[in-house]
């Protein structure tokens, strides 16, 4: 006979010192796992709410217009700096970090400041600010790398200066001179050191520099800050972006105009035939470099290309745009926001369908952006609202609004894709975060683990309806939810008269129109 | 913009992408017996090498030699490969084991020390259990506990141990086991209630009520407990401070808890109110213990309820009636899931089996009859098994974690194995393990431990079965050895984790997360309220039905036919031209009146039938030539039909 039963040994179960883990035994066997699916489903429905309770998207906002913001920059190499034209002419350069302007041009232009962008000089010092009015009919250069130079990457600095740093890189703290600015500055500290007067700019001379400033004595400075280019134009301007690698850049007016930095007048004028209609926005391609697209106040979107000098093609929209965004990854691929309250994507190569419609906003859409992923994009809305979207779905991934955020007039992605930037009419620059639950600032490994865990769970568990309507609800204000039902009344009736009518006429005779053809008048060659 | 045109590649859209053709420069073709090249990957391959700790074991697993046998090619490439992949499925969930309990961590010991290496091998724990010599006469039921207690280590035979608590007690003590097994409650029908760790014999609380006592349960965890007293239901705290009251359970005899939906069920010893007890004190009632709300409250209206038990897989609740029906019972449904008769005469007792080998579908039950059945609960049709018992008494029956079923009765407790396979015949007992005298109320396996409680009449036994506990606890679902800070970060977690009571089904994995039939909009609608589904709701086969272009095969072969019958009648090919969709109206128009009702029930002829034949007045000559007129017009139709009758169309006909 030979008896065996259990017995454990207190050495393996119980920690060995009082500091150590408690000792960890596992049993994958199904049945001493009890109703695993409804435990994970309910963690899954506690995940979806957590991601909820901690969506807080908005960061903060920049301040400092006098007016409302209609026009916002970004530029791609220096992350932490946004340029905001307002309404009254006035250009700020917001530092996003320090939340505060760096920089303003209090009458860059006579009325509003109708588009602003940066250069692409590789240098960061060498890339500056393109800035357009559409009263004064005239595009300004200004010189802004001395104001941002707690904003410069040093490695950048280090290659075009030449200049040797030595082991710490602190070489610059010894003379606050005209040779300090070159080091990279990353935070507010350094930067307050370091920043003072450029001799050609003739910005300031005074010790402190920038940062330091009051605004009294920032608006002193910036009075006295010159253009360096001022290029006439005939016409207002509509719109400006520059070529992703060349000196050249393309405005809006009456046509689209291609310029060179050094060329006081237009290199050349391009034009779809003879048409006669108000160009609104143009943008480059940015891969295709050399491809243009502009959206024009006669529903119309243009493609041009500066080697030939032509205009390519042009479509035909039910509704006018208001503006447009080139895909960063997908050279083909182009986003336009539709007064319609619509987005659409297109192909460029198959012009005569969007590829998708994304539908949402309650009022004409004013602006949108490609994250650089080029898998989502931000558009904002005269609605009040701004939206975020991923690429393949029509419906938005998320909305933000606040209670005092007016209309929409420009969106853009920061070059991270962390960030999305709002300017709208109430004068402020706000900025989100792309994912609205995300934590900000540093995160332990097991923090960091539970939330990945949650963002699956939530994945996998998203076909439940529980889980997808705690993740897709959105609460928005009230005009806007009461907007939408109405919209979607009435959309619905026309839907079903539209119905009837096919019902009551000879078989065959009135075919319904899909859904993206509807967008569409006409594609001309 | 041309070179765009031409360079750019496709833009990837989900919907629409049709599988990209492979790039030519990727692959070398070696003509059509020959697998292609892919030179890229080759040019790669002898420079990478998997590290040889990344080196699996089960790479080279072999099917068997037996599988050689087998003459059909496809037959044995299908078994080999089937096999190779349960060999290697097998290792891996070994691996698995072996990694996530290193070290191993269970020992077993046994009269023969010096075999220890037996236990190492494949690196699985052995079973424990009783090995006997058969034909030397040895039969595990003749073992005796003392016997046992000899032949285990000093550890083991510890855990065997008798309470004598007829001086604090009496009357029959109920037990409940925590369910990391570690913690013990017992209490006595006349009031003596105590708490302990049994393992480290600290005593947790030891409370005298003074008022009978029917049952007792642990909560969660040890922290509380819930008393069946005289009258109420009372919740304790680890130290045995009264914490609640729960006015709305009323004589209430048994209860069971549910640790994953937070819900302590309970039932009441009468079924139907006396006038002067207020509240619903015959129901079987769920009360969420972290909310403190009542859930549900079932009416069995089957008579009072002397058995109850949890199946742990699915939480339902088992109620055993005194007219020998079980009832299966959900909140969700205020009528039983399974009504069964189950005994001749009230049921005693009812569990259910937690093992890994049935998962909650085998239940046992014991009847006022003397009789013990095993149920299926695939097939409630028939027993699996049934005996009787002979010895009289009340009698209680459990299962252990490994699938052995215990059965109390008066002077002793029988223990059985194997019980899952149908048979006609009486199981020999596994273990018997008499109590001269003592009648079990109540006796509980305990959960990862060889043992087994018995509550009864002197006080409280922990008996060593050997085989009968799951060696390999899990630490994230019950930990024997919880620390204070595990338990309550357990606490807190399996309060998070609650499972909502809704969820309760007879097959847990049936519902949630699977694909369901698309809700009502999918399911067939009866009734003459058919509402029509717009035009722009519907799918794009419907809308290509509806336009007349679906491209479905039998389309076309109606689309034949309709031409057949168009050579043969001229004057409907007139009728059927604007499109497929008025053919298929007509094809559908013209099989409805084939099917018209013509035979002898059709009212005109049962009108006829009704009348005397040798009258004649006009309705009836009136009906006789409408039946008339209706043969001929048929004769004729079928005529045509068959190319018989020509029809001439007149002149017109050909503007028709």
């Amino acid at each position: 006979m030979k008896v065996k039963v259990i017995s454990r040994s207190l050495d393996d179960h119980l920690p060995s010192s009082s500091t150590a883990p408690h000792p960890i035994q596992r049993n994958l066997d199904p049945s001493l796992h009890p109703f695993a699916r409804a435990r994970e489903y309910t963690r899954a429905v506690t995940a979806s709410k957590m991601d909820r309770m901690f969506a807080k998207p908005f960061v903060g906002a920049l301040e400092g217009h006098q007016d409302g913001v209609y026009s916002l920059a970004k530029d791609a190499r220096r992350i932490g700096i946004v340029a905001g034209g307002g309404g009254d002419g006035e250009v700020i350069i917001h530092s996003m970090s320090l939340r505060r302007p760096i920089l303003k041009l209090p009458q860059a232009h006579k009325g509003m400041v109708s588009g602003l962008t940066f250069t692409s000089h590789k240098s960061d010092m060498h890339r500056q600010l393109l800035s357009c009015g559409s009263l004064d009919m005239t595009i300004k250069m200004w010189k802004v790398s001395p104001a941002l130079t707690g904003h410069l990457s040093r490695t950048a600095i280090d290659m075009e200066e030449g200049e040797e740093l030595d082991a710490f890189g602190r070489n610059a703290f010894a003379d606050v001179g005209g040779k300090g600015r070159l080091d990279g500055m990353l935070d507010e500290d350094q930067a307050r050191l370091d920043l003072d007067v450029d001799e050609e700019g003739g910005f300031l001379e005074a010790e402190g520099g920038g940062l330091n400033m009051d605004e009294e004595q920032r608006q002193k400075a910036a009075e006295n800050i010159e253009p360096m280019m001022v290029y006439q134009g005939k016409h207002g301007f509509n719109g400006i972006d520059h070529h992703r690698t060349d000196t050249v850049f393309a405005t809006a007016s009456n046509t689209v105009q291609i310029w060179d930095h050094t060329r006081s007048t237009a290199l050349s004028n391009l034009q779809f035939g003879s048409s006669l209609e108000t160009v609104a926005k143009v943008k480059f391609n940015q891969s295709e470099t050399s491809v243009l697209a502009s959206i024009g106040n006669d529903r119309t979107m243009c493609l041009y290309d500066i080697r030939t000098g032509k205009a390519e093609r042009r479509i035909v929209m039910a509704m006018r745009s208001n503006s447009l965004s080139w895909s960063p990854t997908l050279p083909t691929v182009m986003l336009l926001a539709s007064e319609d309250h619509n987005l659409y994507t297109f192909d460029i190569r198959k012009l005569e369908t969007p590829t998708q419609v994304y539908k949402g906003h309650v009022a004409g859409v004013m602006s949108c952006d490609w994250s650089p992923t080029g898998e989502e994009f931000v558009s904002g809305s005269y609605d009040r609202t701004v939206r975020l979207w991923n690429r393949d779905e029509g419906r938005s991934r998320d909305v933000y609004h606040t209670k005092r955020m007016q209309r929409v007039f420009d969106t853009v992605y920061t070059p991270t894709s962390d960030f999305v930037l709002s300017a709208s009419d109430d004068g402020n620059i706000r900025i989100w975060k792309n994912n609205a639950s995300a934590k900000l600032g540093p995160m332990d490994t097991r923090e960091r683990q539970q939330m990945e865990y949650r963002k699956k769970l939530r994945e996998k568990w998203a076909g439940e309806a529980t889980v997808r309507k705690i993740d897709r609800q959105r609460h928005v204000p009230s005009a806007i939810k009461k907007t939408t039902d109405l919209k979607r009344t009435m959309l619905d009736a026309r839907k079903a008269k539209e119905e009837n009518r096919r019902r009551h006429t000879r078989e065959g005779e009135s075919k319904p129109k899909a859904e993206r053809k509807k967008a569409m008048v006409a594609e001309q060659r | 913009m041309d070179a765009l045109l031409t360079r750019a590649g496709p833009m990837p859209d989900k919907k629409h992408t049709k599988p990209r053709k492979s790039l030519p420069h990727q692959k070398v073709n070696r003509g059509k017996d020959k697998p292609a090249i892919d030179s890229s990957l080759h040019s790669i391959l002898p420079q990478t090498r998997l590290a040889p700790s990344l080196h699996s074991h089960l790479d080279d697993v072999q099917p068997s030699k037996e599988l050689g046998k087998i003459k059909d090619k496809k037959l044995r490439a299908k078994l080999a490969s089937e096999q190779v992949a349960q060999k290697r499925a097998r290792g891996e969930r070994e691996d698995v084991q072996t990694y996530l309990n290193n070290p191993v961590v269970t020992s077993y010991s046994h009269a023969f020390g010096d075999e220890s290496e037996e236990e190492d091998e494949a690196g699985e724990p052995m079973d424990t259990g009783i090995e006997v010599d058969e034909e030397r006469g040895e039969r595990t039921w003749r073992v005796s506990q003392d016997e046992i207690a000899q032949s285990v280590g000093i550890d083991a035979s510890g855990k065997k141990f008798d309470l004598k608590l007829e001086t604090v007690g009496g009357g029959g003590y109920s037990v409940d086991y925590t369910r990391n097994g570690r913690h013990l409650a017992i209490a006595s029908s006349h009031g003596h209630v105590a708490t302990f760790d049994w393992q480290a014999g600290k005593l947790h609380s030891e409370i005298q009520l003074g008022e009978s006592v029917r049952d007792i349960k642990f909560l969660h965890d040890q922290s509380f407990f819930a008393v069946a007293q005289k009258k109420y239901v009372f919740i304790y705290d680890g130290e045995g401070t009264e914490v609640h009251k729960l006015k709305q359970h009323i004589d209430v005899t048994k209860m069971e808890f549910l640790p994953y939906h937070f819900l302590l069920a309970t039932v009441p010893e009468r079924h139907v109110n006396p006038w002067f007890l207020k509240g619903n004190s015959g129901h079987l009632k769920y009360h969420d213990t972290s909310t403190g709300l009542m859930i549900a409250e079932h009416k069995s209206r089957l008579g009072s309820v002397q058995a109850m038990a949890q199946n742990r897989h699915n939480a339902i609740i088992h109620l055993g009636h005194q007219n020998g029906t079980v009832t299966l019972w959900s909140p969700n449904l205020s009528t039983p899931h399974v009504k069964l008769l189950a005994h001749v005469g009230p049921v005693q007792s009812i569990s259910v089996d937690p093992s890994a080998g049935s998962c909650g579908r085998y239940m046992a039950t014991a009847g006022a009859d003397g009789r013990v059945k095993v149920w299926d609960n695939r097939n409630w049709g028939k027993t699996v098994r049934e005996w009787s018992m002979r010895s009289g008494g009340k009698y209680e029956v459990d299962w252990s974690g490994r699938g052995l079923l215990a059965v109390g009765s008066r002077g002793g407790v029988s223990v059985y194995r194997d019980l899952h396979t149908a048979s006609s015949k009486p199981p020999s007992s596994y273990m018997s393990m008499p109590l001269p005298g003592l009648a079990p109320r109540s006796i509980r396996f305990c959960p990862y431990e060889d043992i087994l409680g018995v509550g009864h009449t002197a006080g409280f036994s922990s008996m060593l079965v050997p085989g009968s506990g799951i060696s390999q606890f899990d630490s994230g679902e019950a930990d024997v050895y919880e620390s204070y800070g595990r338990r309550r970060e357990r606490e807190v977690r399996s309060v998070m984790e609650k499972i909502q009571p809704d969820l309760i089904t007879m097959d847990t994995d049936a519902f949630l997360g699977r694909v369901g039939d698309g809700g009502v909009a999918n399911r067939p609608v009866h009734g003459p309220t058919v509402r029509e589904v717009p035009f722009y709701k519907k799918t794009r086969a419907e809308r290509l039905e509806v336009l007349g272009k679906a491209d479905t095969e039998d389309a076309g072969v109606l689309h034949e036919e309709d031409s057949a019958d168009e050579d043969a009648s001229g004057d409907e090919a007139g009728v059927s031209k604007p499109g497929q969709g008025a053919k298929r109206r007509e094809k559908v128009r013209q099989e409805k009146e084939k099917h018209k009702m013509r035979g002898k029930a059709k009212s005109s002829k049962r009108f006829l039938r009704k009348k005397r034949k040798n009258v004649v007045d006009p309705t009836t000559v009136a009906v006789k030539e409408k039946l008339e007129r209706e043969r001929a017009e048929r004769d004729k139709q079928r005529k045509i039909a068959s190319g018989e009758l020509k029809v001439e169309g007149g002149a017109l006909s050909r503007f028709g």
